[in-house]
């Protein structure tokens, strides 16, 4: 069977994210024949302005970024909720590539994960990134869903390192449903 | 400004100059009652991607200051934008999530009305509640009816000026603007 390529997307940028410690954690709970990697930073897209887009173009990282999922078999975000919604760099990551031609997340396989220290783990970030995935006609994994509540004691303090088992169990399930997931919405040709 | 005139701030979720939204936050102040002054906020456009490492070295931006003393010297916030794969553009989301860590939250009991335009038949409405939801998170005190959502906007602004020409348009924001004003003097009890 030829391999899944999988692009995680982390909604956060700083540093100690929790969400990028799911990202890196994603490797190694993967199924056989899944091989996951980082997308290509958002961190310097401009801030979306149609102006721009119509005067210089798609910027480079702009570009990057789309490039990545388009060439991906599937998509996964890792991403904290801000303000019971979707974090402003990261919707504005996706409102820049929702205007190329070619738009990269139609027909694409996406599934979604969020990590936070509250107890609702970031669901409402959740709901409406499925909206606007729903919008750019990407297929989002309904079940199982993956949130991550109480963060803060279930990754280890100093490494980083997802710990809880009860969440590497979950993540395990979800990344082999979500092969499934792919093989059905877009099988490999 | 006259004494005991509510002092309001228009926010605009386009940054593009012929934006259908921009076109609307201009033609508010001649719609709005003789109690209320409407003023742009200061852009949200340098703002950097919300990092909270930035935050953290190197404080808030100047901009993002600004656009939080803004708002918080408001009596009032009107925000008028457009909405981006049904939700909320992300360069205003990102505006609201900087300011929201800060210490004195600029929206906290903030009155706040929404508007949007859009050339669709559902004119904007989704990012409409999904940025009442987001501003229900910083606390600030949503209006409520009648909600101002101008649908198939390419007919309702004129062609060149991009002035508003839709007569029902009109009416219904002077009504808002009318509402707004009373429910704004009841939030903070000023006059």
């Amino acid at each position: 069977m030829a391999t899944l390529n999988v692009l995680t997307i982390c909604g956060s940028l700083r540093k100690g994210s929790y969400n990028a410690m799911v990202q890196r954690a994603l490797p190694a709970l993967a199924p056989e024949g899944m091989s996951l990697k980082p997308a290509p930073s958002f961190a310097d897209f401009p801030i979306y302005n149609a102006d721009i887009q119509n005067s210089t173009g798609f910027p480079a990282p702009v570009n990057a970024l789309a490039d990545a999922i388009r060439a991906a078999d599937g998509v996964i975000f890792c991403t904290p909720e801000y303000n019971f919604s979707t974090p402003g760099g990261l919707k504005n990551a996706i409102d820049w590539v929702s205007r190329l031609p070619n738009q990269p997340f139609a027909g694409k396989p996406v599934a979604l994960q969020s990590a936070s220290p509250g107890p609702v783990g970031g669901a409402r970030v959740q709901y409406d990134l499925r909206k606007s995935m729903m919008f750019l006609d990407a297929f989002t994994l309904n079940k199982p869903e993956i949130f991550i509540g109480n963060c803060a004691g279930k990754f280890d303090e100093k490494s980083g390192e997802l710990k809880d088992e009860t969440t590497r169990g979950l993540i395990k399930q979800q990344l082999a449903a979500f092969a499934v997931f792919i093989a059905r919405i877009a099988p490999k040709g | 400004m006259a004494d005991n005139q509510l002092d309001v701030r228009v926010i605009c979720g386009s940054l593009r100059k012929g934006s259908y939204n921009a076109a609307l936050a201009r033609t508010l102040p001649s719609l709005a009652p003789a109690g209320m002054a409407l003023r742009p906020a200061p852009s949200f456009d340098k703002f950097p991607l919300y990092n909270f490492d930035i935050q953290h070295s190197t404080g808030f931006p100047a901009e993002v200051n600004a656009w939080a003393d803004a708002i918080r010297a408001a009596d009032g916030i009107i925000i008028v934008s457009p909405e981006y794969n049904w939700s909320i553009p992300g360069a205003l989301k990102n505006a609201i999530d900087w300011v929201s860590r800060m210490k004195d939250q600029p929206f906290k009991d903030k009155p706040v009305l929404l508007q949007s335009a859009a050339g669709g038949i559902l004119g904007g409405s989704r990012m409409q509640y999904h940025l009442r939801m987001s501003l229900t998170s910083v606390d600030a005190i949503m209006f409520g009816r009648p909600e101002v959502i101008v649908t198939f906007a390419a007919q309702k602004f004129d062609e060149k000026t991009l002035e508003l020409k839709d007569q029902a348009a009109i009416d219904l924001i002077k009504q808002q603007l009318a509402g707004f004003e009373k429910f704004a003097r009841r939030q903070i009890a000023k006059g």
